[in-house]
């Protein structure tokens, strides 16, 4: 019996958790770091179609791989004497720097040098690198995609699912019917997750396979085969999921409670970003102190970050995936419990007319 | 031998010592009443505490102070509380983008009820309230008549003991109208509670067993109707028609006895009409309606004279519980 009244409150909501008119920017939310891998991998295709139509002549693997940084212009030239570009410029230091590109239609290198001489050497096969893009990844994961993106889109999916009920003066039809209202919550609760985890997930796994996508075949291989590429995959997925399913209890609790979405939206957000710096045990009050513990690939930080970008980054004694996972779990638990309780004491008091 | 009869407590609904208030402001105060089966109707001008004991009865309020039994049941206990009781609220709101069989068929599976048994309960649900064509569309796009008629079969889609209806004949015109006092009857008459508020006493004094009258937040009287139907039917009722022959309309009503007076309104989209006896001047306007093909696009009671009527029979002493 519960089950099926679980059954129909997550039919009578799913659509509307799925395909709310007002709700069409968490779909762009989501689609953004895809759009941007989807950019990155067109951008790769035109740089490895350059690559192939710029053969510089005489170029051979050897060759290009004989440049050297600390060699001269002259002995430059004089193994490969016709780049495929070059482009020279003068700064105010008043030291002239050019840079030589030479390609064999696989590879570009491109010598660097500073008045006449090779200071550094490049490579471009134009595709990414596996080491530098995973990183990237996980930059634009953890602090768009988990922060922002997933934490807006599960604040407007789930404080609608009661709030916006409330607004819409449509909850008394739920509140008439014979089902407990701890049944309620967690039926709206569920139709809130399957909308969430389809939308975000489902972007995940496009973004993590438009990354694999830029790899050369022999880069997505090796990422794959050594670079554990499956097992970002699945933690990426379950990262995703848990955010969901956290920042969904948290802000269908708040629906329940708070009036004002703004307030709640702007609280959460500010206790989640100084989370690094908090004392220990308030720490674990917070669903991303969980969910940078489960990140699989960490996001070094360079000098001359500014501040409050460290922080957000900061990951000081972060759990064990095991105790991530429990505590995320447990804390979900604890706040849809806090929901149930106080929405038995919710009243339908739309207007002033008594 | 027959089965014995329920005990009262069974049967009734019982407000004992019941008060609202919303902060500092009264909602309802000291409320005692005992409903027994049959029509009722709670009469009081807006804001007398008509829907807040309506609420209170399904529990979308909490009491302040006091207890609610409706059959012996409470709102404690929702599954079995909802399986017996439907509430017609006068919120005039929708789940987004339902049609209406789907906003009839999808709270009935929250009855646990399977795929057939909810279609075929919405289906004979909406063709009581005559709504079988308009089933398939919008909600979004239904005029008001029709969403008060959606909101009613969701009401009693699941066959209700005790159906609660806040001001449930509002923007309906006259053939519905009648239509749906013949459905609370047929409710009535198989001993179920039917709870219907109004502020207009016109309106339900021909239909109600009982009325109880409510005036800020408490009861000011309540029994038999017979005791003010005397009353209403010297005091003229205000009815404003709008219609595409005004003037046409105005010109064959006086047919009626009861009519005391017709004025075209300003905008020459309708008229204002005082009659005596609202139900026989509805009949008699729905013929000449029809016969003289006048397309009426609404017609309501206005409430001024209500309210003179109230302070007429509510008198000076508005304050207290009878």
């Amino acid at each position: 019996m519960i089950m099926n009244q679980i059954m129909a409150v997550l039919r009578l909501e799913i659509r509307k958790s799925f395909f709310a008119r007002r709700g069409l920017w968490i779909y762009l939310l989501a689609a953004l770091p895809l759009l941007m891998w989807g950019a990155r991998a067109i951008q790769l295709q035109y740089r490895k179609e350059r690559i192939r139509n710029s053969i510089s002549q005489g170029a051979t693997r050897e060759k290009l791989m004989s440049i050297k940084p600390g060699m001269t212009r002259e002995q430059v030239l004089d193994i490969l004497p016709s780049p495929s570009e070059r482009n020279s410029f003068r700064r105010r230091d008043g030291i002239r720097r050019e840079r030589l590109s030479y390609s064999d239609g696989t590879l570009q290198i491109n010598a660097m040098l500073e008045d006449d001489k090779v200071t550094r050497v490049s490579t471009d096969h134009g595709s990414a690198d596996v080491t530098e893009d995973t990183v990237v990844f996980a930059a634009i994961f953890q602090f768009f995609y988990m922060r922002l993106a997933i934490f807006f889109g599960c604040m407007f999916v789930f404080m609608n699912l009661f709030r916006g009920e409330m607004l819409d003066r449509s909850l008394h039809y739920y509140f008439l019917a014979p089902i407990r209202r701890d049944i309620l919550v967690v039926g709206k609760y569920l139709a809130g997750l399957v909308a969430t985890v389809v939308i975000f997930c489902g972007s995940t796994f496009l973004q993590w396979w438009a990354l694999l996508m830029s790899f050369a075949p022999q880069g997505r291989a090796e990422y794959l085969d050594h670079g554990n590429g499956y097992g970002h995959l699945f933690a990426y997925l379950g990262v995703t999921a848990l955010a969901c399913l956290g920042y969904g209890s948290v802000f269908l609790a708040a629906g329940i409670v708070i009036r004002n979405p703004l307030v709640t939206a702007a609280t959460v957000l500010l206790w989640e970003s100084i989370n690094g710096i908090l004392p220990a045990t308030l720490r674990k009050i917070s669903v991303i102190y969980y969910l940078k513990s489960l990140c699989p690939v960490e996001v070094p930080m360079q000098k001359g970050v500014p501040p409050p970008i460290a922080m957000l980054a900061l990951n000081v004694d972060g759990a064990t995936p095991v105790v991530a996972i429990v505590g995320l779990l447990a804390l979900s638990a604890v706040v849809v419990f806090i929901a149930t309780r106080r929405i038995k004491r919710m009243e339908i008091n739309y207007s002033t007319d008594q | 031998m027959s089965a014995a009869p329920p005990p009262i407590a069974q049967s009734v609904i019982a407000f004992n010592d019941v008060s609202k208030f919303y902060g500092e402001v009264l909602g309802v105060n000291k409320i005692n009443l005992t409903i027994p089966p049959g029509i009722t109707s709670l009469v009081g001008p807006n804001g007398s505490g008509k829907t807040t004991l309506m609420n209170l009865m399904t529990g979308l309020l909490q009491p302040s102070r006091g207890t609610i039994e409706v059959c012996g049941m409470s709102t404690n206990d929702p599954e079995t509380f909802f399986r017996a009781v439907g509430y017609c609220t006068q919120f005039d709101s929708y789940p987004k983008g339902f049609t209406g069989f789907e906003f009839v068929y999808s709270f009935l599976r929250l009855f646990g009820w399977d795929h057939a048994e909810s279609e075929q309960r919405a289906w004979k649900a909406i063709e009581r309230v005559n709504l079988v064509e308009a089933a398939k569309r919008k909600v979004a796009g239904y005029s008001k008549g029709m969403r008060q008629r959606i909101r009613l079969a969701q009401s009693i889609s699941h066959d209700p003991r005790v159906l609660i209806l806040d001001e449930p004949l509002n923007g309906l015109d006259p053939l519905v109208r009648a239509e749906t006092i013949g459905l609370f009857r047929e409710f009535a008459s198989e001993g179920r509670h039917v709870l219907i508020s109004s502020h207009v006493l016109h309106e339900v004094d021909i239909i109600s067993d009982q009325v109880i009258l409510m005036s800020n937040g408490y009861v000011v009287a309540e029994g038999q109707i017979k005791g003010v139907r005397d009353e209403i039917e010297e005091h003229p009722i205000q009815v404003l028609i709008r219609c595409n022959k005004p003037q046409m309309l105005a010109s064959k009503i006086f047919e009626s006895e009861h009519v005391v007076e017709a004025k075209v309104h300003v905008d020459g989209g309708g008229l204002l009409v005082k009659t005596r006896n609202a139900g026989e001047f509805y009949l008699m306007m729905n013929r000449i309606a029809t016969m003289n093909g006048i397309e009426v696009e609404t017609v309501a009671p206005v409430d001024d004279d209500v309210q003179s009527l109230y302070e007429y029979l509510i008198g000076g002493d508005e304050g207290g519980s009878k």
